[in-house]
């Protein structure tokens, strides 16, 4: 019998859900920047801010690090005399995120699988 | 513990679930004005066809179909402007809304892809058909297969349009909704006169594979096509004016 996940009959055990997590996304508000984000082409950094609660400072760190990360790209512009940020998840962005929602997914999976087994025997 | 580790990774994946459907109202709440705008103008091209509602006893169609369908126009010309022009103005007035509510709401969809794909697909119409209008090519009567030069009608670019709009909306309805006026545009346009139905489908409920007609005028046809978009467009409104 095999695990649960575990993939074709013959190939090796897949890796534990909690070992694919990523640091740079599984970070809670970096997760909600990336949900936020997939729901739009594009999204203004006010509106982002106002959405997750969060001050300009505590999302500017955030953002830097999904930037450097390759996860989002930014564009600066004016609205008007106002000068605003333009927000926009990449490629790479999207598929980090369906991999952490993936990730998860099976690590609760795994987990209740594991003990409902526990409690019957 | 790792029973603690699991409701805390369900918990974030509830709360994910929550801001993804929070961020989806805000971002694609305004869906409904293209999704009415379509509608409104299949449906107000009705008015160019002669027998809109009625039976005639005979059809005296032109070749290209610039009313849309394969029926008796009151003016080519008309039909021509009234796609040529308001195809575009609907497109400016769609566009003028989703820069209001990206000022508003802070959030942008991608709208100049359907505006290019629309417009692309109409002014390819334009240069492809730009022939004058003429009678219905022979190949399209009692027709034994599709003919494709049917499909030169100003309703396939706004289907494209609808399909494009339902991927940057991230709308199955709107997708289905653009697939569907694609499908019955297909249908209606590769063959002549309106509502032809071919051999296999009379075959399909016992009939004797001669094919036949189905008696509905363009209207009843275009009410269908904008049916699903008048759908999208009231759930659309009703779920984006929901409380949160």
């Amino acid at each position: 019998m095999t695990e649960a996940g575990s993939g074709a009959p013959g190939a090796g055990p897949s890796p534990h859900p909690a070992t694919v997590l990523d640091d740079v996304v599984h970070q809670r508000v970096r997760l909600g920047i990336l949900t936020v984000l997939s729901e739009a082409t594009e999204c203004r950094f006010a509106a982002l801010r106002d959405e997750l609660g969060l001050t300009d400072g505590n999302l500017n760190r955030h953002l830097r690090i999904l930037e450097q990360a390759g996860l989002l790209q930014t564009t600066k512009g004016y609205e008007g005399r106002r000068p605003v940020t333009w927000l926009r998840l990449t490629r790479a962005g999207r598929a980090a995120l369906r991999a952490e929602v993936t990730a998860l997914e099976q690590l609760v999976s795994r987990i209740r699988t594991a003990t409902a087994a526990d409690e019957e025997s | 513990m790792v029973q603690g580790s699991a409701d805390e990774a369900a918990e974030t994946l509830a709360a994910l679930k929550q801001l993804r459907e929070r961020a989806h109202r805000r971002a694609h709440g305004g869906a409904w004005l293209p999704a009415l705008g379509f509608a409104v103008l299949l449906l107000a091209s009705a008015a160019l066809y002669r027998h809109p509602l009625a039976q005639p006893t005979s059809v005296d169609a032109t070749h290209p179909f610039w009313a849309g369908l394969p029926d008796e126009q009151v003016s080519p010309l008309a039909s021509y402007l009234f796609w040529f022009v308001g195809t575009p103005l609907l497109f400016a007035v769609v566009a003028l809304w989703y820069a209001w509510r990206a000022r508003r709401h802070g959030v942008r969809v991608a709208w100049p892809l359907v505006a290019a794909t629309g417009l692309g697909v109409l002014v390819l119409l334009a240069v492809l058909a730009a022939v004058p209008v003429g009678p219905v090519p022979e190949e399209l009567v009692f027709a034994t297969g599709p003919h494709w030069a049917g499909l030169s009608t100003p309703l396939l670019p706004l289907a494209a349009a609808v399909i494009v709009l339902g991927r940057a909306e991230h709308s199955r309805g709107l997708l289905a909704a653009g697939i569907w006026i694609a499908a019955l545009t297909v249908w209606l346009c590769t063959s002549f006169p309106l509502g032809h139905l071919p051999g296999w489908t009379s075959v399909l409920v016992g009939g004797s594979g001669l094919g036949g007609q189905l008696s509905l005028r363009p209207a009843h046809y275009l009410v269908l096509m904008a049916l699903p978009l008048l759908v999208v467009a009231a759930v659309n409104l009703a779920t984006g004016r929901r409380p949160r």
